[in-house]
């Protein structure tokens, strides 16, 4: 049974250029159709989602995700085709959209969840809640024009998951709030999608689309690329982020190699050569996957346990001790850990062929959250790239059962409690004892 | 097309949009909802002088045969006037301020502007509320007055369509404001509100008559000052103004609004 039928659904919008917007250029305009662009942002689109599934939209910026959340809304009409919804929509495509400043956070969570199509009644009977889940504690009674953003954003994303929808609609604003309110929103996320409510998502999180989505379409320049199983759009998704970024960066080279010959003027410079030099296919990475203790392949880990990063590669001629490497990167950005095994001190010999090679993490110290691993390899003076996976292996790190601190990793610390109260000297502080001269 | 079905099943938010409009309005000043008072009440005032003082008019003997006050006679008018200015000002206000919701979430575009008529709608019911109270404390009180309601009611459908268009005819051309604002002004004079059609020469009344708001003013003066019953002709001209104006209206803006909303 399907909740929503996108049926051949195409969307054309006309970029006015130079629009007439008196009436005085309306009258005086000759060719009232110069100066309008048309451009389709979506192409005939078809797809359908499953009723109880949680579904994400995947795709660049500009690719259409969102023009297709409103067509299926309802606040967009398509220009060709149709959307057939099945139940109840709320939406949450900006969040806290209808708040009024000057009016306090009880009156405007009235005011939201009645746009959202829910009667006063139904309200009184979840107020308590909404205020709960946002954390605004006595604030609610303020004006919201004093909130901090993050308290806004709180409220708004509570009144929209309390609103008891069929469907939920979101277009990239979980992305929004601390890491805590994050999670938060995805527990009660996956709370709904048990309790059989179709969730449709816009995310660029391919970690939440892994871990959390049943079903993925990617769109690219509003056409359809491809649709299907999650995991498998979320992977196909990267590969073709990789690769254009591959083909980016041998552009780069190969203009830089022109720069170069432009300036020492040698003659007979074989461009296609120094491309290969660089980036050819010398060594490839074909392919990264996670196991865990037993070896088994998983996509997710758990903090405290066992994880083994497989790297399988092909080396196309043979090559003298590449260094791997590999980065890990949180969602936004910030790198947590990263080495090589030339500064682990690795020798890995001649290459030849296809092969693995390991990185071994007897306990994962990564704290919950997702991640994502850039691995890379390269010659043995790390001056040339064999290949790179840059940020291309997302990597959700799930709670175990022993408690847990707070950040990125578990430091493995010992606390100790025979030290004296008194700060010691400079010079003691500095060198310990034993190994004064 | 939002049928107005849809419409009704969007009352909760009609009702919120109405009142977080009422309650955000006179928020953070001293007088608060006294304003909604001073204003017509200064109007008057100043009309009053500079017509019934400096002009010398003069009112005609109201319904009980005995009092002619200027300013009574005056305020029939403008309660009828400030219905339709203001249900015209709010519709363009209403139209344009939603549009940042509009495209965020879906709900049929006419709850907006219902949520503005019904503020114009309790604004005109308090003027009438103060008109009946000072026509009463001259001895000037009959059951036509209970036709005021279904005057408003009409004045309502008409002022709504005409709004609904000019309200989305705005968003596109943002001249249609400035130029509301000068035909209101032209209208006021051309609507026999601070004179009396009397004291026009027969081509000018019969000109006037073309204006569906001359019938509405006439219409609450007889009603409410002089006691009687509206002409046929003038319930004619309301009830197919407002027809008109209100299906008409509701047609256009309900063809148009989805494609303007996409502009915003």
């Amino acid at each position: 049974m399907s909740a929503i039928v996108v049926d051949g659904v195409s969307k054309k919008f006309r970029l006015h250029t130079d629009r007439a917007h008196s009436l005085k250029e309306l009258v005086t305009r000759r060719d009232r159709n110069a100066g309008i662009d048309q451009f389709y942002a979506l192409n005939d689109v078809s797809l359908e989602i499953p009723e109880g599934s949680m579904y994400a939209l995947v795709g660049h910026n500009g690719s259409g995700k969102s023009t297709l959340l409103r067509c299926i809304a309802g606040i967009y009409r398509p220009t060709a085709g149709s959307v057939k919804v099945e139940g109840r929509i709320s939406t949450l495509l900006e969040l806290g959209a209808g708040f009024h400043p000057d009016l306090t956070g009880r009156e405007n969570v009235y005011m939201n969840a009645t746009i959202l199509g829910m009667s006063k009644k139904q309200i009184d009977g979840v107020f308590d809640d909404i205020v709960e889940f946002a954390g605004i504690g006595d604030f609610i009674d303020s004006p919201v024009k004093i909130y901090s953003s993050g308290m806004y954003v709180r409220l708004g994303f509570s009144v929209a998951i309390h609103v008891d929808p069929e469907i939920l609609i979101i277009d990239e604003v979980i992305a929004v709030g601390d890491e805590e309110f994050q999670r938060k929103c995805f527990d009660h996320l996956a709370d709904l999608r048990r309790r059989g409510v179709t969730i449709v998502v816009v995310t660029h999180g391919m970690g939440t689309v892994e871990t959390m989505c049943d079903g993925a379409a990617w769109l690219d320049h509003g056409v359809l690329q491809q649709e299907g199983p999650a995991a498998d759009i979320a992977s196909s998704y990267l590969r073709r982020v990789n690769e254009q970024e591959r083909a980016d960066r041998h552009a780069e080279a190969v203009a830089a190699a022109e720069a170069a010959t432009d300036l020492r003027v040698v003659p007979e410079l074989d461009l296609a050569a120094v491309g290969e030099e660089w980036y050819g296919e010398d060594l490839e990475i074909l392919d990264v996957w996670f196991a865990d203790a037993t070896g088994v392949a998983v996509s997710t880990g758990t903090t405290g346990q066992a994880l083994t990063v497989n790297i399988t590669y092909r080396a196309h001629r043979s090559v003298e001790d590449p260094v791997f490497g590999f980065m890990i990167h949180t969602e936004n950005d910030t790198p947590v850990a990263g080495t090589n095994t030339r500064l682990s001190g690795i020798e890995t010999g001649r290459i030849e062929g296809d092969g693995v090679i390991q990185i071994k993490m007897p306990k994962l110290q990564l704290l919950p959250g997702n991640y994502e691993f850039t691995i890379g390899v390269n010659d043995k003076f790390l001056q040339h790239t064999y290949d790179r996976h840059y940020r291309s292996h997302p990597f959700a790190v799930r709670r175990g059962t022993e408690p847990i601190g707070v950040g990125f990793v578990d430091l493995d610390v010992t606390w100790g409690t025979d030290g004296s109260s008194a700060a010691p000297t400079d010079a003691a502080a500095v060198r310990p004892p034993e190994q004064r001269p | 097309m939002s049928t107005p079905a849809q419409v009704w099943s969007y009352r909760t938010l009609i009702v919120n949009l109405a009142q977080r409009e009422l309650k955000s309005r006179y928020k953070r000043s001293l007088l608060g909802w006294l304003w909604s008072l001073i204003n017509p009440a200064v109007t008057l005032g100043v009309y009053t002088v500079v017509f019934g003082v400096f002009f010398g008019a003069t009112a005609p003997v109201a319904g009980n045969g005995k009092s002619a006050v200027f300013a009574l006679w005056l305020f029939c008018g403008l309660v009828m006037w400030n219905m339709f200015s203001g249900a015209i000002n709010t519709a363009i206000s209403s139209f344009s301020g939603a549009g940042g919701l509009l495209t965020r979430t879906y709900f049929p575009p006419e709850c907006p502007m219902i949520a503005g008529l019904i503020t114009v709608i309790i604004q005109a019911l308090l003027e009438g509320g103060i008109l009946i109270f000072f026509l009463a404390v001259i001895g000037n009180v009959s059951f036509t007055m209970l036709l005021i309601l279904p005057l408003f009611a009409l004045m309502a459908c008409f002022a709504f369509g005409v709004g609904l268009v000019l309200g989305l005819m705005n968003i596109r051309y943002r001249d249609v404001f400035y130029l509301t604002g000068i035909a209101m002004q032209v209208l006021f004079y051309a609507t026999p509100i601070v004179y009396q059609m009397s004291i026009l020469n027969p081509t000018t009344q019969a000109i006037l008559r073309f204006n569906p708001l001359t019938s509405y003013v006439g219409a609450m003066r007889q009603v409410a000052y002089f006691l009687d019953f509206p002409t046929p002709g003038s319930w004619f001209v309301m009830v197919i103004s407002a027809t008109v104006s209100l299906v008409g209206g509701w047609m256009i803006f309900s063809r148009w609004a989805p494609t303007v909303i996409e502009e915003l």
